[in-house]
């Protein structure tokens, strides 16, 4: 009997204790990087009505991405003499506890909320909520797609399409002597469900297949079935050029390895574009075995971190199309401040920037370039 | 007592076929079959950097799939493995990158959390009796949710080779002028030796395949099952610290949130390689044989063009195949 109570006890005590442990995953992950800067701002402004209070609901913090946009959000937001609560969930994948920070954004009954949504229909109800409230809500990185006509004011997004388009052009500088009858130009999308994404994939595959057209090539895109169907490349069987898109059936570091493994061992490839960190991470993982990029193979990236901008700046990428995260964060901040006044804000494309060995020392690039 | 208890992982009729290993022989001769075929198919596929790839992208998976074996043959399982190496790796890459520390103290504290998480999954599994599954479910959650918290979130990046710090990389991978050899796979040889004597001659060993038959039985023989039984998780601990060292040092980049399923491809090789889900009945070797038919299908299905949602099929396929290949052996051996 006694033994019995005993184990009851420990069993409850191990439970209480997993509990905490499950709450805290999400707790301190979401307030550690929050902020509230600029408050000695708004006290120098006393009481002030210009100054507001936001809540800025994020993807997380796993890509050190996002850290550089909190940098440019603090700066805009102590600038301004703003305050403001930055939270974000453990992962990309973690789409619940993101609703729920949203919940608690609206009960904190801020001037306005800043949100990037991992899932759009998922944030619906409380999307109503906040319009209900009249909360204004403001989109930024991939902002929130398909949202209810008028629930979000404007967007400060990179215009991934564009973005993925100027790695085209850009790479297209550097191979079009290479680019000849029975050559392979290869693409790594993390995914093909993420917009952001996906438009990334799509802008490069398109623009590519345009510019190859135009040198009197024929192309045609092949592998995964959601770029093969969505580019606005013509199908055309036994085309000069071929256009190979691989996505990973889950998002882990083996297998996108694999892949670009796969593209860098065909004989006919000349280039391979990585869409994100994650697949342009995989491509220097995938090289240091096979070491083609740089010579036989041009490589480029998408995004920083220390092993893209490493890789870089030894010529193992060509180059790499970086976002301008702190300007996101200064624009995001921008906006909101605007639509707590109550002025009129539209969509900020943020921009995208071209950087190699030679220019990612500029200070204009550089600040956009994390490790 | 201990020197009776027979591992099951060896029983087959056939006398020769028993001593070459049952199940492993199969095992080994899919693995061939299909190098043969992949490098019959694709050129791509037939190099040298190939199979450096196979080994470089098995040995955290290799080190998850010795340690979990050891769950396995106590009739339990250990979910944690996956997120619980993204985290150890985590944590000992953050002290060395974000608090300045050497890479051996890093990789000493990776291996710790390891331990330290086999004992409490024993905790849980050996002394509270809470079933395995539940138990390493909730520390898989647990592991995944530290990882976060340690990094703030952020994905670290171990220091990369070119640096003075990056020495670590060269235990897996080590380049004599021109060449990469795969020094990972001799460790890999290695322990798989030392874990097959621990398992087979030595006492803990026989106790914990002992608890995996009947576990009743071995207490009432008077083996302390609990300790035993405890012993089981803290390998499999370890092995996932191996494991977290292993990763960082292939893809040095570690992003937090991620991990979950890696325990699945471990789990898989264990059982392919002839592990009983049932418990009482494993082999280490086998475990390397069923990582390596994982691993050959992983890399080998893209050199043939195949879509990324066919390889999950075919691979789903192989450990049905597997899985009934194992019950029929045992029924067939009067069991």
């Amino acid at each position: 009997m006694k033994k019995k109570v005993l184990s009851m006890f420990l069993s409850v005590a191990m439970a209480a204790t997993i509990l905490v442990g499950c709450g805290n995953s999400n707790t301190p992950a979401s307030n550690t990087p929050a902020s509230s800067s600029g408050s000695e701002a708004s006290s120098d402004a006393g009481s002030a009505d210009g100054s507001f209070h936001f809540e800025i609901v994020s993807k997380g913090f796993q890509h050190q991405y996002w850290q550089a946009v909190l940098k440019g959000a603090e700066q805009k937001a102590s600038e301004l003499g703003d305050t403001m609560n930055f939270v974000g969930p453990n992962s990309e994948s973690d789409i619940a506890p993101q609703v729920q920070m949203l919940d608690a954004a609206i009960a904190a009954n801020p001037d306005a909320i800043g949100l990037a949504a991992l899932d759009t229909s998922a944030c619906l109800d409380a999307i109503t909520a906040a319009q209900n409230a009249g909360i204004p809500i403001v989109g930024f990185d991939s902002g929130v797609p398909n949202a209810p006509e008028g629930a979000i004011v404007a967007n400060a997004a990179t215009d991934n399409y564009a973005a993925g388009a100027l790695a085209a052009l850009e790479t297209w500088q550097l191979i079009k002597d290479k680019v000849a009858p029975g050559t392979r130009i290869g693409v790594l999308s993390q995914d093909a469900t993420a917009e952001s994404i996906v438009n990334r994939g799509l802008g490069f595959v398109d623009r590519m297949a345009d510019l190859i057209v135009s040198a009197d090539l024929t192309v045609n895109v092949e592998g995964n079935d959601r770029f093969v169907n969505d580019t606005i490349a013509e199908k055309t069987e036994g085309a000069d050029v071929i256009i190979e898109v691989l996505v990973p059936s889950s998002v882990t570091s083996e297998l996108s390895t694999i892949d670009c493994q796969t593209l860098l061992n065909k004989a006919d490839t000349i280039c391979i574009y990585g869409s994100n960190q994650h697949s342009a991470e995989a491509m220097v993982t995938a090289d240091e075995n096979i070491g083609k990029f740089g010579s036989a193979v041009v490589g480029v990236g998408f995004d920083s971190g220390a092993v893209i901008k490493a890789a870089v700046a030894d010529g193992t990428f060509a180059g790499a199309i970086t976002q301008a995260p702190v300007a996101m964060g200064e624009k995001l901040v921008e906006l909101l401040h605007a639509a707590a006044s109550g002025e009129a804000v539209s969509d900020v494309d943020t921009g995208c920037q071209w950087y190699t060995a030679e220019n990612m020392n500029d200070a204009e690039i550089s600040q956009n370039l994390y490790d | 007592m201990a020197g009776k208890v027979k591992n099951a992982g060896s029983r087959t009729t056939n006398p020769l076929v028993e001593k070459i290993g049952g199940q492993r022989l199969v095992v080994l001769l899919v693995i061939i079959t299909l190098f043969s075929f992949f490098s019959i198919k694709s050129e791509a596929f037939r190099q040298y950097s190939t199979i450096l790839s196979i080994l470089d992208y098995s040995y955290y998976i290799t080190f998850m799939a010795i340690g979990v074996t050891f769950a396995l043959i106590t009739g339990g399982n250990d979910l944690s493995i996956g997120t619980g190496m993204v985290c150890y790796g985590l944590i000992g890459g953050f002290l060395i990158t974000k608090m300045g520390m050497p890479v051996g103290v890093g990789l000493v504290v990776t291996l710790l959390c390891g331990i330290l998480m086999g004992v409490l999954n024993g905790t849980l599994v050996a002394i509270m009796e809470i079933p395995p599954f539940i138990a390493t479910l909730c520390t898989m959650m647990i592991a995944r949710g530290l990882g976060s918290i340690v990094t703030g979130s952020m994905s670290i990046t171990w220091p990369p080779l070119a640096t003075e710090q990056g020495w670590f990389r060269s235990i897996f991978k080590i380049t004599i002028g021109d060449t990469k050899y795969p020094l990972g796979f001799l460790w890999v040889i290695i322990l798989i030796i030392i874990m097959t004597i621990v398992l087979n001659k030595t006492r803990p060993g026989r106790y914990i395949i002992a608890i995996g038959s009947n576990k009743e039985a071995t207490r009432l023989s008077g083996v302390n099952v609990v300790k035993w039984h405890m012993l089981a998780y803290i390998i499999c601990g370890l092995f996932t610290g191996f494991a977290g060292i292993a990763y960082a040092a292939t893809f040095q980049a570690v992003a937090p949130g991620t991990g979950a399923g890696l325990e699945l491809d471990a789990i898989c090789g264990a059982i392919i390689g002839g592990t009983s889900m049932k418990g009482g009945a494993g082999s280490i070797v086998g475990t390397l044989l069923g990582v390596f038919v994982m691993s050959m299908l992983k890399t080998g299905l893209p050199y043939i063009g195949l879509q990324a949602n066919w390889q999950q099929i075919i691979t789903g396929i192989v450990l049905i195949v597997a899985v009934l290949i194992d019950v029929i052996r045992t029924k067939k051996s009067g069991k």
